[in-house]
């Protein structure tokens, strides 16, 4: 290890990553008085340098992390050669995935925390129930929904737990695909809601209304004014003075004390210097991928596996849903890329646990575009990529398509893992994450029965055509991602405790996707937040 | 940074000619303008040019100027696609002189079209043009786009073709927006609109702006 050049001042909290659940510790730490400093990979960009350019941003990794710069690698099971892979990537920035999202943010069921319970054992799973429950978290919900902004309509998710409090602003208008997304479903008899969403129906909280842009999914804010940790949780923190945010900070070691609690993490700064960060409290949000990896890679003569991975499970037990589709057409105009194909309208009708349907939980449907549906990366399924035909389709059914979609509620497995690999490094010299992953079968047959739903929506909602995409592996196209911490009682099944803590180390917390135990079938990032928060408050009653 | 022009070249002239022509079979021109109206050649010519046009500035002053990691991972793709362009410029010709005893932009579209479609298939076993294992390279991309420089030079071309016809002007493609025309699209003015917060796609919403309310759903409580 290369000697540190600086050593600055120790502080009460170190936090790694200054994404979603990262920018929520730093509010709620920093406004308790706290003194935190962040360590964050990426750059702080501002809003002025984001804008409506879907080659920039969609297609050549402009907010998406470059692969040649930081490669992952990927095989189904242990005995085979990993490939490099672009695999669930998340934006490494200030701000994080909030950066570039249109923010779904539907609220977890009851049913999410205990679905062991429920659902009995499912072989060659390591499916269990959540070490908190729905209850605990609802305060923490509410916290995040009206700290944050979300525009939604209470009660609308007849699938929902009790809520305390309503949404702080209404729905977002309604788009043609989420329009015809209430249709099928009221022709069905299924319940449909407006999509709880990170954007502002009104000015709300001294913010302006949130800009319905095209270029939003996938995208940066250039008017700043979506809800994302950027725009909202990073200023918040940053105005008490206590949050000392430092971009470009590439933290690759945690390092012990002679009691074995972490001391410092040890950084690259954007000068390629070697920094030591002492603190009291570490608290990693760096994603449940790179959190992990940051623990393999924190290897001691007491932890020689990696930081509180004395019962081998950090990294295992990943999930990362799987995003599929059924894709409509339609004789009447969509316009799916206004609002940027993401300002929708969704179901929990197949979301809760049914032993009738042969597999176990379910899944979040709702409206969208097909893909990315801006103009380049709009693509309808089986249809010709070039010449007559295909600018036939171009021309007849872009503006006349919408998917519905499903997010697909992957089991974890003790087997699909987080590691480092022994051959590949990133730019900086350092081992990439290992993905190892094999796809259940529960996990397939919940997603035809998923797509197939979406079809029955689109069909009832007078779609000309219907074309079914099966998810046939998890390819982590969703970016979201999970497990590799899991928080439980017990420090044989878990890596951390009930409030998060690793079992072996007591003063390094874990607050991203890490902890949650399974994936659920719903976009994760409100209950990371709102889990976040939790942490962070039971940090503040602690210390 | 330097406004764009079209001084920063690659090709020669004959490999222009050879990807223009190619282009114009990847969306053709019919009752509508095609690939050689928008300038896809001069998208592609630009990005093979070097690291100069990577991304625009977002308020489409210019471009930006890459430096570190970011510059050196850029140069290798671009030093990748110039080497996918040439090798494959010379298997078009090849495949053509085979076909019909010429190169391949002075062949009738039909013929063009055959040999596309020859590359497409891997029916050549040309080293660099093996069949890809994902088709085409971009599908399903129902959220995330594929890394280009993973793909063959057939996909690659089609991908490139894609891009020139329906990016932002900025990058040298779409000229007049005949692209977004085409397909429908009726886009922001310029990047600076968008920029500047002033685009909204709001009248391309639903008539009704209100989600339908339920019965036994409680209406939005209003707190502000």
């Amino acid at each position: 290890m290369s000697t540190p050049v600086r050593k600055p001042d120790r502080v009460d909290v170190c936090i790694i990553g200054a994404g979603a659940t990262g920018a929520t510790a730093a509010k709620v730490l920093t406004e308790a008085g706290r003194r935190v400093v962040a360590l964050e990979k990426g750059p702080w960009r501002t809003k002025e340098t984001f804008g409506g350019d879907e080659l920039a941003n969609v297609n050549r990794y402009n907010l998406w992390p470059d692969p040649a710069q930081n490669p992952r690698t990927v095989r189904t099971t242990a005995d085979e050669q990993a490939r490099e892979e672009l695999f669930c990537p998340v934006p490494q920035m200030v701000g994080g995935g909030t950066v570039h999202w249109q923010g779904w943010l539907p609220r977890f069921t009851p049913e999410d925390f205990r679905l062991r319970s429920i659902a009995g054992e499912v072989p060659g799973t390591t499916l269990v129930d959540w070490p908190i429950s729905y209850d605990d978290l609802e305060p923490y919900y509410t916290k995040v929904e009206w700290a944050f902004g979300v525009s939604g309509q209470a009660g609308a998710n007849a699938y929902e737990g009790p809520r305390s409090r309503d949404y702080p602003c209404p729905p977002m208008p309604q788009s043609r695909y989420a329009e015809k997304f209430h249709k099928g479903c009221a022709n069905l008899g299924w319940n449909s809601f407006p999509t709880p969403q990170a954007a502002l129906s009104r000015p709300f909280n001294g913010r302006p209304a949130t800009v319905v842009s095209a270029f939003a999914q996938q995208h940066g804010d250039p008017s700043g004014t979506r809800s994302s940790a950027l725009n909202v949780f990073i200023p918040d923190a940053v105005a008490t003075g206590r949050y000392d945010l430092r971009p470009e900070s590439y933290v690759r070691e945690l390092v012990l004390d002679g009691r074995g609690r972490v001391r410092a993490a040890i950084y690259v700064d954007a000068d390629g210097n070697t920094v030591e960060q002492e603190a009291d409290v570490f608290v990693l949000a760096g994603g449940a991928i790179e959190s992990a990896r940051l623990l393999l890679m924190s290897q001691s003569g007491r932890f020689p596996n990696g930081l509180a991975n004395g019962s081998d499970l950090v990294g295992r037990n990943v999930t990362f849903h799987e995003y599929s589709a059924s894709v409509g057409t339609f004789a009447d105009p969509i316009n799916a890329w206004a609002g940027g194909g993401y300002v929708s309208a969704s179901s929990f009708e197949f979301y809760n646990h049914d032993a009738s349907r042969g597999f176990v939980s379910g899944g979040h449907i709702a409206a969208a575009g097909v893909g990315i549906p801006l103009p380049i990366n709009w693509h309808l399924p089986g249809r010709p990529t070039w010449g007559a035909e295909a600018k036939k389709v171009d021309r007849e059914l872009f503006n006349h398509s919408m998917a519905v979609a499903m997010v697909l509620h992957d089991m974890p497995q003790h087997d699909n893992r987080v590691d480092l690999d022994p051959d590949v490094t990133d730019a900086w010299g350092f081992p990439v994450a290992r993905i190892t992953l094999k796809t259940h079968d529960n996990d397939l047959t919940q997603g035809r029965f998923l797509v197939d739903r979406c079809g029955d929506i689109l069909e009832a909602a007078g779609a000309a055509t219907v074309d079914k995409v099966y998810p046939t592996r998890v390819t982590g196209n969703c970016s979201h991602q999970h497990g590799t911490t899991r928080m439980g009682t017990d420090p044989e099944t878990s890596v951390l405790d009930a409030n998060c803590r690793a079992h072996e180390v007591d003063n390094l917390f874990v607050v991203d996707g890490g902890p949650l135990p399974t994936a659920t079938g719903a976009n994760p990032t409100l209950t990371m937040m709102a889990n976040a928060w939790r942490v962070a408050d039971h940090l503040i009653a602690g210390t | 940074m330097t406004e764009p022009t079209q001084t920063a070249t690659f090709f020669d002239q004959h490999q222009r000619a050879t990807v223009e022509a190619a282009m114009a079979r990847v969306i053709p021109t019919d009752d509508l303008p095609g690939a050689r109206q928008a300038g896809t050649v001069d998208f592609v010519d630009r990005y093979l040019s070097g690291i100069d046009y990577i991304y625009a500035k977002p308020d489409g002053s210019g471009f930006e100027s890459l430096s570190g990691r970011s510059a050196a991972a850029w140069q290798r793709r671009v030093e990748l696609a110039r080497q996918k362009y040439t090798d494959g410029v010379r298997e078009l010709d090849r495949l053509a002189q085979a076909l019909a005893g010429e190169d391949f932009a002075d062949l009738a579209e039909t013929q063009q079209d055959q040999i596309l479609t020859e590359l497409e298939q891997g029916v050549e076993n040309g080293p660099e043009l093996a069949k890809p294992e994902v088709p085409y390279g971009i599908e399903p991309a129902l959220q995330q786009t594929n890394a280009e420089s993973e793909l063959d030079f057939f996909p690659l071309l089609v991908t490139h073709t894609r891009q020139g016809f329906l990016s932002d002007p900025i990058y040298g493609g779409n000229r007049d927006r005949i692209g977004w025309q085409v397909i429908g699209f009726p886009g922001p003015a310029s990047l600076a609109e968008v920029h500047s917060g002033q685009y909204t796609t709001l009248d391309y919403f639903a008539d009704d702006p209100r989600h339908p309310q339920r019965q036994g759903q409680p209406g939005q409580e209003d707190r502000s």
